[in-house]
């Protein structure tokens, strides 16, 4: 597996606060990475360290082949912090072109158009940025991290600001980079149901540590269990012991997806009517939500 | 790949600036058009009252400037308007693309745009470099729309315009210009540390005029307390105070003690070294995630 981006032991204190506690993350070259995790994670802090814009206080990144900081490594990186400014005197167009010059590139007419016409913002190209909203100052900022057609491109909170036609061209733009271009996608968003739909692997930080790391298809299948509409739900429940919870109207059952026609079987000849049994996914929100511990606090609120 | 890479920073900067239309305007094109209005304005009052001047009982070299006949030997006014170059009210326009340069990436957040991509050496290095032929142009103009408006008073009191340029002329004028170069790069160097230190633009733009202004009064008082152009404290605490000393040593050719000539020039070389350094050095270890 090839890597693109290494952490051990990432720290990073602001006096008493550890933004990031030991971190230690390899993320694999190709795909959508997403990193989760609620406000106060670490997620900006880790991106920051990444980019150079801050120095951790223990521990070391590498970020393609580099630590951070060789700017060579660097160089063959795109990002997107937070809310992108712009010099508000530029237009979208002289923006890029601008960035292309700082990134070591001639500032091809045509290659700004493309990035302008990727992110939907050809007809503003030669509109001053000061009178762009969020949405498009998100795409113009996607575009200035492209600008130099890198090999792996940060981008955080992609979607902040965007309109739902805007989330969903964003979405394919980024699917796209992933599987059209082979750029590595590196992102963080709140939005647990666009990274599920756009993300291949994602890792989940909570107070500055990795909690759960893993293939999105893993962390949502580990989670599924077997709804059964059954009668009698008692009969039912004396096969399944303790794998089964009575919800509602339905038998939850958690059991591996190879053992779900033994059960069948086993509920048949005990004389149990199914009327119903289908798998139910765990969404990367429960995930999320029973990881950083976010459904105790919103039991508490209940 | 490092001069490659600075060579970028300077290209972006430069991109960037020119596209900043306001700042070039005020930095570099504004002073020098109002001084040559203003100056060519004044001479046609001059003229309009050279009845009033020829009684006004003015001392005789100031009589004689405003009221020369006579060819206007343009190669001689060339020193004269060169030495004049580096005054305060240039001094204050050219610091707005100056801070511009230096403050605007903490003003516009854009500093995450170019950090990853370069190193934070040479993306300062690229600030100063264009602040420089910022600085230059502004210098340029200056020196040229002067030279006009001595044409300009020239034809307002009809009198014909010559050029005549001695080696003494050619080489008082470069070193004018270079020392009036140095002396405005040095106040903008003030600026620089006082962006990274403060990350404002206002700060940038006033705190070298306030240094400035502040060496200038007390450096006023430096008779009272005895110290002359050969005394060091006198010429490292008041680059101003240097800069005059290096101005009168050019402009004179001697009279000048060679030591206070040295110090003077250490002082310059002093007080432009040092905040680029303190600059760079702060600007290394800043976090540039808080803009």
């Amino acid at each position: 597996m090839t890597v693109v981006i290494e952490t051990r032991a990432l720290t990073k204190t602001y006096g008493a606060v550890r933004a990031l506690d030991g971190l230690s993350l390899t993320i694999p070259r190709g795909g959508v990475y997403g990193v989760l995790g609620p406000n106060g994670a670490g997620k900006s802090t880790l991106f920051r360290i990444l980019l150079g814009l801050i120095r951790p206080t223990e521990g070391e990144a590498i970020v393609m082949g580099g630590r951070v900081g060789d700017v060579a490594a660097s160089r063959r990186m795109g990002s997107m912090i937070e809310t992108p400014r712009f010099p508000p005197f530029m237009t979208a167009r002289q923006v890029l072109e601008w960035l292309s010059i700082a990134h070591g590139l001639k500032a091809d007419t045509a290659r700004v158009a493309g990035w302008l016409e990727r992110v939907g913002l050809t007809e503003a190209a030669d509109r001053k940025v000061r009178g762009f909203s969020v949405g498009m100052l998100q795409r113009l900022g996607v575009a200035a991290a492209l600008i130099t057609e890198p090999e792996l491109v940060i981008l955080d909170e992609p979607t902040s600001g965007m309109d739902p036609p805007g989330i969903q061209e964003m979405r394919a733009l980024i699917r796209a980079l992933s599987e059209r271009d082979g750029i590595t996608v590196v992102l963080a968003s709140h939005q647990l149901l666009e990274v599920q739909r756009v993300c291949d692997r994602v890792a989940i930080l909570n107070r500055g540590k990795l909690v759960r790391e893993g293939s999105v298809t893993d962390l949502t299948s580990a989670g599924e269990r077997l709804r059964l509409s059954v009668t009698p739900m008692a009969q039912a429940m004396g096969v399944l012991g303790d794998r089964g919870t009575i919800e509602g109207d339905a038998i939850l059952a958690n059991l591996p997806r190879a053992e779900a026609p033994a059960l069948l079987r086993a509920l048949i000849q005990a004389g149990v009517d199914i009327d119903e049994a289908r798998w139910i996914g765990a969404d990367l929100e429960s995930v999320f939500m029973t990881e950083t511990g976010s459904v105790q606090h919103v039991e508490a609120i209940r | 790949m490092s001069v490659t890479m600075l060579a970028d920073a300077l290209r972006s900067e430069a991109y960037r600036f020119v596209r900043n239309r306001v700042t070039l305007f005020w930095s570099v094109i504004f002073f020098p058009v109002v001084a040559l209005v203003l100056g060519t304005l004044g001479q046609f009052f001059v003229k309009a009252k050279m009845e009033d001047v020829r009684d006004a009982g003015l001392p005789p070299d100031v009589a004689q400037r405003l009221l020369a006949t006579g060819s206007l030997n343009l190669g001689e006014s060339l020193p004269v308007v060169t030495a004049g170059l580096a005054g305060p009210v240039l001094i204050l326009f050219v610091l707005i693309g100056a801070a511009t340069l230096y403050a605007g990436d903490y003003r516009w957040e854009s500093w995450r745009l170019t950090t990853a991509r370069n190193t934070r050496l040479n993306l300062i290095l690229g600030k100063v470099g264009v602040a420089k032929l910022v600085t230059l142009a502004a210098l340029i103009l200056m020196l040229l729309l002067g030279l006009v408006g001595e044409v300009a008073k020239g034809l307002i009191f009809d009198r014909s315009i010559t050029f005549s340029l001695t080696g003494d002329g050619a080489s008082q004028t470069g070193l004018l210009f270079f020392l009036s170069y140095v002396r405005l790069v040095q106040v903008g160097l003030l600026g620089l540390l006082a962006a990274v230190l403060t990350r404002s633009l206002i700060a940038t733009l006033f705190v070298p005029i306030v240094v400035s202004v502040a060496q200038a009064i007390f450096g006023s008082f430096l008779p009272m307390l005895g110290w002359g152009v050969g005394d060091w404290r006198a010429q490292f605490l008041f680059p101003g105070f240097a800069f005059d000393t290096l101005k009168a040593a050019i402009q004179a050719g001697a009279g000048v003690p060679s030591e206070g000539v040295s110090l003077a020039i250490a002082s310059l070389a002093f007080w432009t070294l040092v905040p680029l350094i303190a600059a760079i050095a702060w600007f290394n270890r800043q976090d540039l995630s808080k803009e």
